[in-house]
């Protein structure tokens, strides 16, 4: 269950993965040392979810070059700025956008959660554009109780999931002591989850915890020991954002050629890795 | 003729000190990103002239953060010192019910004439001149009582008479009058509230350093007023002294909300 970095992503997300779920919301508990680990590998992801959040995590990926499409309701750095590999590349058409919105998101991953093979939106939805700019995601069926149109959106299954808890013990139950915005939710809906955690859980403390927010080891694949893994993003009940951090990769980010340069400082550039 | 920004207090304040004054008591207000504007708002609102007003911090879920002090961003964990925390999840279920929400803050990189706001792509959907964010909970403002918009930029090209694509939907075409949809929006130069039959924009008051013509000048659709336009009312000694406990930090001060 407690596994070296290297190997988790080795094993657990293998070149090509079609359907990679990123935790976190906004510049608080992204999986920065999961991410950045793919970014070194590197490993290429068909599509991109984000939570209804995307913050730096989502940017970096894609910033990389290996993701094809990324489905999300926002990338961004809130007060900060703009996603500048987001807009890069998607002003550039080299990434594809579906446009989904937080109910899509939130009630697409209970659904798969759940094992619901689609689910309907509250009317008022469909005014919005998103469902005309995302046709593959938003469908307009008969609710068959009423004979009127109703919008549905697809349940969400990830194939793996990138989420950070504060703690996990050995058998993989996580504490979720603050925030944990979808995080438990994409932990349902994965087919696998990795976990990154800042530090392990003594026994007592997941037992104290168990009627709060934990989650079952069984339904975690891998926990990865990451201590400050989190930075420049916050870790809820650790550490705050670096805000300073963050505003060097945005400034960094603008360009390619700035990017590429961010990749080198931060021991980012994609390495050949002995498998 | 323009006059001088007083020094007194910032656009931002006033902004704030304006969205505060149209909640009211037992109202149940929501607001998504970037949102320490309508947060301030809210906190102020509950101790001064709405108490018993309930907000919700964005993707925090929490319920009425105490504010202390005010936070830049909308997950910021200060914000969980709050009377209650929800999941996210049910956040975004409460937002489907539609009998729930009396107020939604809303904003745009571009906002229009009828109230619709853009956070997404800015020109062709495909390959956008600007790619926003992204609208979240946006198109949810169809589920709420009153949709209120704020924002910090006031140029043509936030304001402009049909933004390129629709994240939270203003009066539609359809004319939709279930319900009242959007009633003000709050910018660094000016209010505008609705023409209930036109279901346009039109300006309300104008902020007391700011000369009528800039607001034409920086809009790019036609700004009718309903009538004389008044000056936006400056904070009281009061609302000020209020506000500056919740934002000890200072960041509506200095313009980093």
């Amino acid at each position: 269950m407690i596994a070296p970095l290297s190997e988790a992503i080795d094993k657990l997300v293998p070149d090509g993965t079609s359907l990679l779920a990123v935790g976190g919301m906004h510049m608080h508990n992204n999986p920065m040392e999961l991410v950045r680990e793919l970014v070194r590998r590197p490993r290429h992801i068909v599509r991109l979810l984000t939570s209804p959040s995307g913050c730096m995590a989502a940017d970096l990926l894609i910033g990389a070059g290996i993701v094809d499409e990324v489905a999300t309701s926002y990338i961004g750095f809130e007060h900060l700025g703009l996603a500048p590999c987001y807009r890069r590349r998607a002003e550039s058409n080299e990434l594809r956008v579906l446009e989904l919105c937080e109910g899509a998101i939130g009630h697409g991953l209970y659904a798969g959660a759940s094992g619901l093979p689609f689910v309907p939106l509250p009317s008022g939805l469909d005014l919005a554009d998103n469902g005309r700019a995302n046709q593959e995601s938003y469908k307009t069926v008969i609710n068959p109780y009423t004979g009127e149109p109703v919008v549905v959106v697809p349940a969400i299954r990830p194939d793996v999931a990138l989420l950070h808890a504060q703690s996990a013990d050995e058998q993989g139950n996580a504490i979720f002591s603050r925030a944990h915005f979808t995080d438990r939710l994409m932990a349902m809906a994965a087919r696998r989850v990795i976990l990154q955690v800042e530090r392990l859980a003594e026994p007592h403390e997941v037992a104290g915890a168990a009627a709060g927010c934990v989650l079952p080891g069984f339904l975690v694949s891998a926990v990865v020991v990451a201590p400050g893994g989190c930075l420049p993003t916050a870790s809820h009940g650790h550490y705050s954002y670096d805000e300073e951090g963050l505003r060097e990769y945005i400034e960094l980010s603008r360009t390619e050629e700035g990017f590429e340069h961010y990749l080198r400082i931060k021991g980012l550039a994609s390495v050949e890795v002995a498998v | 003729m323009t006059v001088v920004q007083p020094n007194d207090y910032s656009a931002e304040e006033l902004m704030a000190v304006v969205m505060a004054r149209c909640l009211r008591p037992a109202e149940v207000a929501i607001m998504g990103a970037v949102s320490a504007l309508p947060q301030a708002a809210c906190r102020l609102a509950q101790l001064t002239t709405a108490p018993g007003l309930w907000y919700i911090a964005g993707g925090s879920g929490a319920v009425n953060p105490h504010q202390d002090p005010l936070v830049a961003s909308s997950c910021d964990e200060r914000l969980l010192d709050a009377d209650a925390v929800l999941p996210l999840l049910e956040v975004i279920m409460l937002e489907g019910r539609g009998d729930i929400f009396d107020v939604f803050f809303a904003g745009g990189l571009q906002i229009d004439a009828s109230g619709n706001c853009n956070l997404g792509p800015v020109g062709d959907w495909a390959r956008p001149t600007l790619r926003g964010p992204g609208g979240v909970g946006l198109p949810f403002v169809s589920r709420s009582r009153r949709v209120i918009i704020y924002s910090t930029s006031h140029t043509r090209r936030t304001f402009v008479e049909k933004v390129d694509f629709i994240s939270g939907p203003g009066f539609m075409d359809n004319g939709d009058r279930s319900r009242q949809g959007p009633s003000l929006i709050v910018t660094p130069l000016c209010t505008m509230d609705f023409d209930p039959e036109k279901q346009r924009a039109r300006l309300a008051s104008v902020h007391p350093w700011v000369a009528i013509d800039e607001i034409f000048e920086r809009t790019g659709f036609d700004l009718v007023p309903a009538g004389p336009v008044p000056a936006t009312a400056p904070p009281t000694d009061g609302e000020l002294s209020v506000l500056r406990r919740i934002d000890s930090c200072g960041l509506l001060r200095r313009g980093d909300a």
